[in-house]
């Protein structure tokens, strides 16, 4: 009798997954489509053809290893600002201030980078990534004491010092930490020490792709295995509760907003050290927008950011090529990247498939 | 930087300056009261000013006027604002990701329309392009101070300003007002005494989108007469913070835009005046926060004061009755 009721209940545990994963698998290929098909229609009424684009596009982005080797570095950068957007959603703190914490991060670990002389690669990198971390975290200070201390909201904190972040640094490499030799405003170029070692010949793929990586597992494992994590999702739920079972809700936003700066800092940190070699003054592409739509788009799942972001890269890399192949302009991708954000928030598509695809499992266990 | 003399910098065109930098945050403002006075705060702002940016310019090449520029930025607003509400209510999506959404479709909406339709990249400007004309008020105009001041500025700025009062006499004044405060105050209450809260949620959402048509056109056809990206700067999240400040009233809203305003014209100002124009151009972002900061004070001491009056009434209330 209990053996009976135990298999059954790890039945329904599978039933329950499987039922998750369908529904899933289906809500992001209709997705999927229909973004790809609001690109399509754009495509078209320029008069171009949509087929010929997106095989351009999928040529940009995976045509050879070292395209697709590209594609994953362009993904580094935005994996963490990916992350670092999920995790400051999960605990509803509405961290509208990535672009501004990532050129913090970007900018100390530049300067970091150029600054300090003659330590040995094994240090000065680690040195470099710390610079990135601290500075991109400490960005989001000012929007922690301006919460908790008068209550002001972070939607508009975090987006006004995003400004003042650009604003500054476009100051620093102006005055201060001008290069008069760099081809763009910019700081001087990094020391061979502070360079993130390549990780395959004739790409720009580096090790900063592993890291990213491997923060998505540490994230992960934060958000759903820890306790401080368990927490800070509850907060996210629902606060009033939290508070009242006595989790510490402001810990936790507290913590949401340092580590969320500190992991897109480390994102700029990265595309630095990794790609452009110096700070430039217009080194982000919208990293930071594109982290947060990253995250809706993985909706707020650790795991689920980095094919989101390597979805993101492809689309970013292949842009270009269908550019120089079709004349399609490449900001074509902005609208498929605003579509897949949009059509993710429609919750029509979710709904519908757990009710049918429920139904199914239901009909297939009653025979 | 030697000899900085303050009263070159601070004159009576800097004021006048002031007046024209408010007008789209403004604009923008007002627009966003509508949607928080229904309940949802519209981060979209960004996005509906890009959109009318640049509908303006398309619509004042085509028809070869200004007024043809904001039809266009209008009716291109509206259909922003409605397909807004269409996804927050009918397909049930949160509206802060929407009105995200709606900041990335915009601009690349306008960046692929700007080389599809005006042939250009980055930014647009052309003799076909025509912008607003000055207006002189009569009788204001020979008024020493208040001529120079108030007088010889686009009509826009006028329209603005005019709009505080309109904005104010609908919502407070009117039962349409009335009705549509209520359903951000409260929806039930709204609901059972027959208002339709859904109908309000899409009016407030294309009112939004009617006045940031107005800011648009006015950042494209007035002054510069040319459209480009991120010409609108932030203006949209700025007039979030004004409302923030504002507790969605007209008039207090007014006086947060005057002050990003007077910034920005500041900052203008003093770029001329030889300092780095990366450092001067933070400051309506600074002073947003320190506005924001110094409301919240005023705030806390207003309540601290009313807790001790209330305190006190008690004690003598206390007294009376022994």
């Amino acid at each position: 009798m209990m053996n009976l009721s135990r298999k059954s209940a790890l039945n329904e545990r599978w039933k329950h997954m499987l039922l998750e994963v369908l529904t899933q698998t289906a809500n992001y290929a209709v997705i999927l489509l229909l973004s790809l098909l609001v690109g399509a229609l754009v495509i078209f009424a320029s008069g171009k053809d949509p087929i010929a684009s997106y095989q351009a596009i999928w040529q940009g982005a995976f045509g050879n290893p070292i395209k697709f080797a590209d594609t994953l570095d362009r993904s580094t950068v935005l994996m963490l600002s990916g992350l670092a957007a999920a995790l400051a959603f999960r605990t509803n703190v509405i961290n509208l201030g990535l672009e501004g914490q990532l050129y913090a991060g970007a900018f100390a670990s530049a300067l970091v980078g150029f600054s300090v002389q003659g330590l040995p690669k094994h240090i000065h990198i680690p040195l470099c990534l710390l610079a990135g971390i601290v500075a991109g975290g400490l960005w989001g200070l000012p929007v922690i004491i301006l919460k908790l201390r008068w209550g002001i909201t972070e939607l508009v904190t975090t987006l006004m010092l995003n400004y003042i972040a650009i604003r500054f640094s476009q100051y620093l490499i102006a005055f201060p930490f001008k290069d008069p030799l760099a081809p763009m405003p910019g700081t001087p170029v990094l020391e061979a020490t502070a360079r993130l070692p390549k990780l395959m010949k004739g790409s720009v793929l580096n090790i900063g792709f592993i890291i990213a990586l491997v923060m998505a597992f540490v994230i992960y494992w934060f958000l759903f295995r820890s306790k401080i994590g368990y927490e800070m999702r509850m907060v996210g739920y629902n606060k009033d509760f939290s508070a009242a079972v006595g989790i510490p809700v402001n810990r936790s936003a507290v913590l949401a907003m340092l580590v969320s700066g500190a992991l897109v800092g480390l994102g700029g940190a990265v595309v630095i050290m990794g790609f452009f070699g110096r700070f430039l003054g217009s080194f982000s592409s919208g990293y930071g927008w594109d982290g947060m739509m990253i995250a809706l788009l993985a909706q707020n799942h650790p795991l689920g950011v980095i094919p989101a972001s390597l979805f993101y890269a492809a689309l970013a890399n292949g842009a270009l090529a269908m550019q120089s192949a079709t004349g399609v302009p490449q900001t074509v991708v902005v609208m498929v990247k605003g579509a897949t954000m949009l059509f993710v928030t429609v919750k029509v598509f979710a709904t519908f498939f757990k009710r049918r695809f429920g139904k199914w499992l239901a009909s297939t266990s009653d025979a | 930087m030697a000899g900085f003399d303050f009263g070159r910098i601070i004159t009576l065109s800097l004021f006048a300056a002031t007046l024209r930098m408010t007008t789209p945050v403004l604009f923008a403002t007002l627009g966003g009261i509508f949607s928080s006075e229904v309940g949802i705060f519209n981060v979209g702002l960004e996005g509906m000013l890009d959109i009318a940016t640049f509908f303006a310019v398309v619509g004042s090449v085509q028809t070869g006027s200004p007024w043809g520029g904001l039809m266009y930025a209008i009716v291109a607003c509206l259909i922003t604002g409605f397909i807004f509400a269409l996804i927050h209510l009918e397909l049930k999506a949160n509206a802060i990701i929407v009105g995200l959404a709606l900041n990335i479709f915009a601009t690349g909406l306008t960046r692929y329309l700007m080389v599809e339709m005006l042939g250009a990249t980055g930014f647009y400007q052309s003799d076909l392009l025509i912008g607003f004309k000055l207006v002189e008020i009569p009788l204001i105009k020979d008024i020493p101070v208040l001529g120079e001041l108030l007088s010889g500025h686009f009509p826009l700025v006028y329209l603005a300003f005019a709009f505080v009062a309109v904005v104010y006499v609908i919502l407070y004044k009117t039962p349409f007002g009335f009705h549509l405060r209520s359903v951000g105050e409260k929806i039930e209450a709204a609901e059972s005494v027959g208002i339709n809260p859904q109908k309000m949620k899409y009016i407030g959402l294309m009112m939004s989108g009617l006045f940031c048509s107005f800011g648009g056109a006015f950042l494209s056809l007035s002054y510069l007469n040319m459209f480009s990206e991120n010409m609108t700067a932030g203006r949209g999240w700025l007039a979030l913070a004004a409302i923030n400040f504002g507790r969605s009233k007209p008039v207090r809203s007014l006086v947060a835009c005057l002050i990003f305003g007077f910034a920005d014209a500041l900052a203008l100002r003093l770029q001329q005046f030889g300092l780095p124009s990366q450092i001067v151009l933070m400051l309506p972002y600074v002073s947003t926060l320190v506005v924001l900061v110094f409301s919240a004070i005023s705030d806390e001491r207003k309540k601290k004061s009313l807790a001790a009056k209330q305190r006190n009434t008690k004690t003598m209330e206390a007294v009376a009755v022994e």
